[in-house]
C-alpha cells in the first residue's frame, strides 16, 4: 500500500516571547496510507495540532522544525513557500473543527468552493460552478443546486462542516487533515460526518489524517491509530489491535475515561497534563502512572511490541489489562442515607421565544413572530436523584434547564419544595431561586476573569449576606477542598487555571449557597476526555454524599446514562421519552431515542470502566433514588 | 540556572551585561506610548499648577511701556498688545484651562456611565426611550448648543464645568450602554442573579469591572477632548471673561494681532494645547495596548 503522507522523526521547537526555543513536538514518525484514515489522537496540550500546522507548514516563523515530512514522494520541508503554497488546497485539503469561522459569511459557498478550484487548476469560472455543484452532492447536501448560493450562516453545524469538506476535496487532494472536524457538533451528526469522511477516503484514494481528542468517535473508521501524550508519541499501530488490547497505561486510561452505555465507574488518571517547560525527563507519562518504577522517571522507553500495536512503555508488556482497569478506577463515595422527598416538580412548561422581527417594517409596526421553543413538559425530581435530559442543539434543553432555574419567563409551574415559583412574592422568589444553582459548559465564560476565584467563590456567601472577608475566604477554602482543589487557588485569576479545574470551581461556587438541586448544562462537553471523566465521578462523589439533585443537560446520551437514575429525551421542544435510565436505554419507545442510543459508544468487554462481571447491559447497578 | 520544576531562571548579573541603551529600550518597548504620554502629562500639569508658584510674575499686570514686545531676559515669552507677561498669562491660562476641563471630564465620565448602565439595564421599553433621548442629544451639534448656552449667560469657571459636563456625555454613554450589553448575559451575570445578586450588585460588582479598561482609556481621551472644547469656546470669546484667560483665549488675542505676527502670543499656547491633547491621547492608547485585550 503506498503511503500518502510519511512524517519521519518530526520534532517542533516553539518559541515563547524571547526564551529559548521549547520542544513541543519530539520524534513523531506516523503514516498515512492512500485510502486510509489515520488517527491521531491526544489530549489538548498533546501536540496533535503542532503536528498537523507541521505538515502543512503553518506553523509561526520563529518555530524550528526538523525531520521530514514526505507527501506522495515529496519532501515537504524542502519547497519554498511558493512552491508549498500550490501543495496547500491543491494536494492536501484541510477542514478545521469550528467550519463558521473558516468560511467566509460574506461569500456565498459555491463561490467559496469554486474559487479553491479555480485558483489551483486555472478553470473557467462555469467548470468550476460546475465542480461546486458536484462537490456538494458528494458531502450529502441535499438540493445541491439550491444550496450552491446560500451563505453560511444559513447551514446548520454539520452541514457547514460538510461543505468545509467539499472545499478540502475540490483539488482531489492526494491527503486530507482533519482537525477535530466533529467535536462541538451533536453524536449523530458527528458520526454522519465521520462516516462521510470514510466513504470518500475510499471512493477517492485519499489518506485521511483525523485529529481528536476523542477515541470513541474513531472506533469504526480508523485503520491507524496513533495516540500522543505530551509531545511524544506513546501508542501507535493499527486500529484492530488497538482497539482490542491497547498496551499503554495511558492508552488504557484514555479508552476508559469514554463514557459508554452501561459503564458503572470512569477510568481517572490523577493530575494534569504536563506543560512543555516542565515535561519529565524520562517517560512523560510516568508521574501520573500508577505502574511507574524508577527507571521510568530517567529514560524515555524505547518502543516495543508484543504483535499488536507499537508502544512507548517499560511495562507494556507485562501488565495485564485488568490491572490497568484497577489502577484508574477509583471507588465511588458511600452513600449517605438516601431520602424519597420531591425535590422539584415542573407541570405543563412550555417556554415561547420572541423572534425579532425579519424586517424593519415589521419592527416599525412592532410586530413579532412567537416561536414555541418548549411546550408541554411535566416531570419531576426525587431528592437525590439525577435526572438527565438528553437532545440535541435545538431540541430545547438548554432553554428547560433555564426556566426551572428561573432565568427566562415561561408558563406553567415549577414547584420547589411544594412551593411554587410563579405564586411567590418578588423577594422570597429571589431567595428561593438560591436553592436551585447551575453550572454552565464553559467554564471560564461563567466566571468574571477581573475577580480572583477566592472572590468568586465566595460571591454566593457574601450575597447570603455572610460577614467578613477572612470568614469568607476560609468557606471559600473548604469549598474548593470538597471539589478537590488546593486553596492555593483563592488568590489566581480564572485565567491561570484549566478547563477542568475552572469547571471544579464553577461547581465549589455552585455548592456554597447549599442548594438542594444543581442544573448541569452540559459541565463537561468543553473538557478533555480524561478530564470529563474525573469531573463526571466527583460530580457522583458529590451526590451520593449530600443527597443533591441533579438536572444534567447533556447532547451525549453515554455521558447522562453514567450518571442519570432517570432520563428524559427531548426533541423539538417536546418530550418524546421520559423513563428510568434502564428502560430509556434497553426498551427505547421512540425512534429518535434509538437512533441517539445506537450512534453512542457502548461499553465493550475488553474496555476497563464497566462490570467486569456482567456482560449484560444494566446501567442501574446503584439504585435509583441514592446517584 | 534551574529551579524544581526545570523553568529557567536568569541569573542577576545577565541583564548587566546590555548596554544602558538597549536596557531603555527593551523597558520602553511595548510601554513607550504610555511612558511618553504620562511624561508629557506631567509637563503640561507641572507647567500649569505648579507654575504660578515658580514664576510669580503677574499675569494681570499691565507694563505700558513694553506693549508688544518679543521674548526677552525680562519676559520669557513677551508680552501681549497691552503689555502683560505673556509666560505668567499662559501659566494662567493653562491653570484655568485644566481647572475647568479635569472636573469637566469626570462629570461627564460619571454620567455617561450612569447613563448607559442604565439604559442597558433597564428594561427593554426604557432602554429604547433613553436611547431616543440620547439620539436627540447626539444630532445637535456640540459646539453650536456650546455657544448657545454660553451666549445665554456669562460663564464662570463653575459654569464652564457643567456647561461642558452636560454636553460632551452622550458619547461615552451609548459606549457603556452597547458594552454592558454585551456583557450583561454573559454567564457569570446569570450565575450571579441566581445566587441573588441585584442589578444594581451586578453593575458595580461586575459589569463595571469588566469594562474597567475601556472606561479608563476613555476617560484619558475625554479629558483631551475637554481640553480641546474648552479651547475652542474660548477662541471664540466664549470662555472664561477677561481679565481671565485659557489657552484657548490666548490664542485668539494672538490671532487678532496676526497682521503684527506676534509669534510668541500664538506658538506657545497653541503648543499647550496640543500638548494636552497628545498627552491624553498617547496615555488612552497606550493603556489600550496594555489593557484592553484582556477582557
Amino acid at each position: 500500500m503506498s503511503a500518502a503522507l510519511t512524517l519521519d522523526q518530526l520534532s517542533v521547537a516553539l518559541k515563547r516571547g524571547r526564551g529559548k526555543p521549547i520542544a513541543v513536538l519530539d520524534d513523531i514518525n506516523l503514516t498515512v496510507n492512500a485510502g486510509e484514515m489515520t488517527a491521531l489522537v491526544g489530549e489538548s496540550g498533546s501536540g496533535k495540532t503542532i503536528a498537523s500546522l507541521g505538515v502543512i507548514r503553518l506553523l509561526p516563523r520563529s518555530a524550528e522544525v526538523s525531520g521530514r515530512v514526505m507527501l506522495a514522494g515529496t519532501d515537504l520541508t524542502a519547497l519554498t513557500e511558493s512552491e508549498m503554497r500550490r501543495v496547500r488546497g491543491r494536494d492536501i485539503g484541510m477542514v478545521f473543527q469550528n467550519p463558521l469561522s473558516a468560511l467566509n459569511p460574506t461569500t456565498r459557498v459555491g463561490n467559496q468552493i469554486a474559487e479553491v478550484y479555480r485558483l489551483h487548476t486555472g478553470e473557467t469560472d462555469r467548470a468550476a460552478r460546475a465542480r461546486a455543484l458536484d462537490l456538494l452532492g458528494e458531502v450529502g447536501i441535499p438540493d445541491p443546486s439550491d444550496r450552491l448560493d446560500d451563505y453560511p450562516h444559513q447551514f446548520s453545524g454539520g452541514m457547514r462542516q460538510r461543505v468545509m469538506i467539499a472545499m478540502a476535496l475540490a483539488c482531489s487532494p492526494k491527503l486530507l487533515i482533519a482537525d477535530e472536524p466533529t467535536t462541538g457538533l451533536d453524536l449523530l451528526v458527528a458520526r454522519q460526518i465521520l462516516a462521510l469522511l470514510s466513504r470518500l477516503r475510499r471512493e477517492h484514494r485519499m489518506g485521511v489524517l483525523f485529529i481528536t481528542h476523542d477515541l470513541s468517535i474513531v472506533e469504526e473508521h480508523a485503520d491507524q491509530v496513533h495516540v500522543l501524550y505530551a509531545g511524544k508519541s506513546v501508542e501507535w499501530g493499527t486500529a484492530r489491535s488497538f482497539f482490542a488490547q491497547p498496551r499503554h497505561p495511558y492508552s488504557q486510561a484514555l479508552l476508559g475515561a469514554v463514557p459508554r452505555l452501561g459503564q458503572t465507574r470512569l477510568a481517572s488518571i490523577p493530575g494534569n497534563l504536563p506543560d512543555p517547560e516542565t515535561r519529565p525527563p524520562g517517560c512523560r507519562f510516568a508521574p501520573r502512572c500508577a505502574f511507574r518504577e524508577p527507571a521510568c522517571e530517567t529514560a524515555y522507553p524505547a518502543p516495543e511490541t508484543t504483535g499488536g500495536t507499537m508502544f512507548a512503555c517499560r511495562r507494556g508488556r507485562e501488565i495485564n489489562p485488568a490491572a490497568m482497569l484497577d489502577a484508574v478506577l477509583d471507588d465511588p463515595a458511600p452513600i449517605a442515607a438516601p431520602s424519597r422527598g420531591t425535590a422539584l416538580e415542573v407541570t405543563k412548561l412550555g417556554v415561547d421565544y420572541e423572534r425579532t422581527a425579519t424586517s424593519f417594517f415589521q419592527g416599525m409596526i412592532g410586530r413579532k413572530d412567537k416561536m414555541r421553543a418548549l411546550s408541554d413538559i411535566s416531570f419531576s425530581l426525587r431528592q437525590g436523584e439525577c435526572l438527565g435530559i438528553v437532545g440535541q442543539s435545538g431540541s430545547g434543553k438548554s432553554t428547560l434547564g433555564r426556566a426551572v432555574l428561573q432565568m427566562i419567563s415561561y408558563q406553567g409551574h415549577v414547584i420547589l419544595n411544594g412551593e411554587a415559583f410563579d405564586t411567590m412574592p418578588r423577594q422570597q422568589r429571589k431567595l428561593a431561586r438560591r436553592r436551585i444553582q447551575v453550572v454552565f459548559q464553559d467554564p471560564k465564560e461563567s466566571m468574571n476573569p477581573r475577580m480572583r476565584i477566592g472572590d468568586i467563590v465566595a460571591e454566593p456567601l457574601k450575597l447570603a449576606g455572610m460577614r467578613g472577608q477572612r470568614a469568607r475566604m476560609a468557606q471559600a477554602a473548604a469549598l474548593l477542598d470538597r471539589v478537590g482543589l488546593s486553596e492555593r487557588m483563592l488568590n489566581l485569576f480564572p485565567g491561570s487555571v484549566s478547563g477542568g479545574q475552572a469547571q471544579r470551581i464553577a461547581i465549589a461556587r455552585a455548592l456554597a449557597t447549599n442548594p438542594g438541586i444543581i442544573v448541569l448544562d452540559e459541565p463537561t462537553s468543553s473538557l478533555d476526555v480524561s478530564t470529563q471523566a474525573l469531573l463526571l465521578n466527583l460530580l457522583k462523589d458529590l451526590a451520593r454524599q449530600d443527597g443533591l439533585s441533579y438536572m444534567l443537560i447533556s447532547h451525549d446520551i453515554a455521558a447522562v446514562s453514567y450518571m442519570a437514575d432517570r432520563i428524559a429525551v427531548l426533541n423539538g421542544g417536546a418530550m418524546v421519552e421520559f423513563g428510568t435510565a434502564q428502560d430509556v436505554l434497553t426498551r427505547p419507545t421512540n425512534a429518535y431515542t434509538r437512533e441517539l442510543i445506537a450512534a453512542s459508544p457502548h461499553f465493550r468487554t475488553n474496555q476497563p470502566g464497566g462490570p467486569t462481571e456482567t456482560m449484560e447491559f444494566n446501567p442501574s447497578t446503584v439504585q435509583p433514588s441514592a446517584v | 540556572m534551574s529551579n524544581a520544576l526545570g523553568q529557567t531562571i536568569h541569573a542577576p548579573g545577565g541583564a548587566l551585561r546590555r548596554s544602558a541603551a538597549e536596557r531603555a529600550a527593551n523597558w520602553l518597548g511595548d510601554r513607550g506610548t504610555l511612558v511618553t504620554g504620562v511624561a508629557l502629562a506631567a509637563i503640561v500639569v507641572l507647567f500649569s499648577l505648579i507654575g504660578p508658584y515658580l514664576y510669580t510674575a503677574s499675569p494681570y499686570a499691565i507694563h505700558g511701556h513694553h506693549a508688544l514686545e518679543a521674548p526677552s531676559a525680562a519676559f520669557p515669552l513677551g508680552t501681549d498688545q497691552i503689555g502683560r507677561d505673556e509666560l505668567a498669562r499662559l501659566i494662567a491660562g493653562g491653570y484655568a484651562t485644566l481647572i475647568v476641563s479635569i472636573p469637566a471630564a469626570v462629570l461627564t465620565f460619571l454620567l455617561g456611565i450612569t447613563y448607559g448602565l442604565a439604559a442597558a439595564l433597564s428594561p427593554s421599553w426604557f432602554d429604547k426611550v433613553l436611547m431616543r433621548v440620547l439620539d436627540a442629544i447626539l444630532a445637535l451639534p456640540g459646539l453650536v448648543v456650546l455657544i448657545f448656552f454660553s451666549a445665554l449667560f456669562t460663564p464662570g469657571t463653575f459654569e464652564l464645568i457643567l456647561l461642558l459636563g452636560l454636553t460632551s456625555w452622550p458619547g461615552l454613554a451609548r459606549i457603556v450602554r452597547n458594552e454592558a450589553i454585551a456583557q450583561r448575559n454573559r454567564d457569570f451575570i446569570l450565575a450571579t442573579r441566581q445566587f441573588g445578586g441585584g442589578t444594581w450588585y451586578i453593575a458595580r460588582a461586575h459589569i463595571l469591572r469588566v469594562m474597567a479598561p475601556i472606561l479608563v482609556v476613555n476617560a484619558t481621551f475625554l479629558v483631551g477632548d475637554s481640553v480641546l472644547a474648552l479651547s475652542g469656546l474660548s477662541f471664540l470669546g466664549l470662555g472664561l471673561q477677561p481679565p481671565y484667560t485659557s489657552w484657548g483665549g490666548l490664542l485668539q488675542t494672538g490671532l487678532n494681532l496676526i497682521a503684527l505676527d506676534p509669534w510668541w502670543m500664538i506658538l506657545p499656547a497653541g503648543l499647550m494645547i496640543f500638548l494636552s491633547i497628545m498627552a491624553a491621547n498617547l496615555i488612552g492608547q497606550g493603556l489600550l495596548a496594555r489593557f484592553g485585550a484582556a477582557r
